[in-house]
């Protein structure tokens, strides 16, 4: 038997749900324009399938991977957020996509708070990165919400150079972090 | 909570196990793909993409319930290659495929997998009289497909790459 428990997790606003092929037509318009410069796109039809199949396998592999990301308001998917280290990765990682249709409502923030409370609470991380496109300026916003520091620039063999954003500690969470400002 | 969980299948041949993809495949994958002999398959590549293929064979068999194997030697669980069926996006209909790393090539281990893999599907995932894609510059599979008893059906491409599309036997026509 090979397969993995992928728990559903819930916010405000959002439910956080294992990623399924419904969610596909979304990732597929969306990777099939510039919007996508920043998360390894544009792809193609069956890149983007096969990225749907990566998550789910990167579930099975590791425990842990990305969620699917439903407005509870409206049921429909809006991105996803995750935890994410396959080989050749810097750090386990905090990630987060929303479609454009998602973008500018904090619902990035708002799941990947649950995503990193997941990581620490649940799957014992003591620190966690986000790898950031330099230009990418909304998810530098996001990272900044979350508390998270510039680190250093790291030359992804995959992806270029890109930003290491450090996030709040599990300590600094306690001690005062964000959380107790929100 | 969601439970993704599938059965994969463990296969005995005479000389082979077919099993689920493990992690610790990962570095004769990694080795071969890095290799020139990975270029009907979607290679070369480095071996952070291939710890990709390794996650997508594996999230599609949580997909589809159908997916490769990894094909070990039953008398020490190496892993000398891949054999099963693939339908991601991209494919006309599911496909069954193939490919030995090197070394292992020449003993008819492809041939072994690939009819154990194909019997398989047809008794337990009703795939029956599937295709192959193969390149048509890559001599040692089509032979395998005639070995097969496939037959070569048109010229066709999957995603997006000109493949001969060849028609594996209806199973029922095999006896």
């Amino acid at each position: 038997m090979t397969g993995t428990t992928i728990p559903t997790l819930e916010t405000a606003r959002l439910i956080l749900r294992a990623p399924q092929e419904s969610d596909f037509e979304h990732e597929r318009d969306f990777y099939a324009t510039e919007a996508a410069r920043f998360v390894g796109g544009p792809k193609q039809p069956h890149e983007t399938w096969r990225m749907l199949a990566m998550m789910l396998g990167h579930w099975a592999l590791r425990g842990y991977g990305f969620w699917a990301l439903e407005d509870k308001a409206t049921g429909t998917y809006q991105g996803r957020v995750g935890l994410w280290f396959p080989y050749g990765w810097s750090e386990r990682e905090i990630g987060w996509t929303l479609m454009p249709h998602g973008q500018g409502k904090g619902f990035a923030t708002e799941a990947a708070e649950a995503a990193r409370a997941y990581a620490y609470d649940t799957l014992g991380w003591d620190t966690a990165i986000s790898q950031i496109a330099a230009a990418n300026d909304a998810s530098k916003a996001v990272a900044r919400r979350l508390g998270a520091h510039f680190e250093r620039i790291y030359d992804d063999p995959q992806y270029g150079p890109v930003e290491i954003w450090r996030h709040l500690s599990p300590s600094d969470l306690v001690n005062g972090g964000m959380e107790a400002y929100a | 909570m969601s439970l993704f969980s599938v059965d994969i299948p463990l296969i005995e041949t005479e000389r082979l196990i077919l099993r689920a993809p493990r992690e610790d495949d990962f570095a004769a994958l990694a080795a071969f793909l890095a290799s020139d002999r990975s270029r009907f398959v979607g290679g070369p590549m480095d071996a952070p993409q291939a710890f990709r293929s390794l996650l997508a064979s594996l999230g599609h068999w949580l997909l589809r319930g159908y997916g490769m194997w990894t094909i070990a030697l039953r008398q020490d669980d190496a892993p000398v290659g891949r054999v099963g069926f693939l339908y991601g996006e991209g494919w006309d209909e599911p496909e069954l495929g193939w490919h030995v790393f090197s070394g292992y090539e020449g003993q008819g281990l492809a041939f072994e997998a690939a009819l154990a893999a194909r019997a398989h599907g047809a008794a337990q995932f009703g795939l029956t009289g599937v295709i192959s894609y193969i390149d048509p510059a890559n001599s040692r599979s089509l032979a395998l497909a005639r070995r097969l008893g496939a037959q070569f059906e048109r010229d066709g491409a999957v995603i997006g790459k000109p493949a001969q599309v060849w028609r594996h036997p209806k199973l029922e026509a095999l006896a």
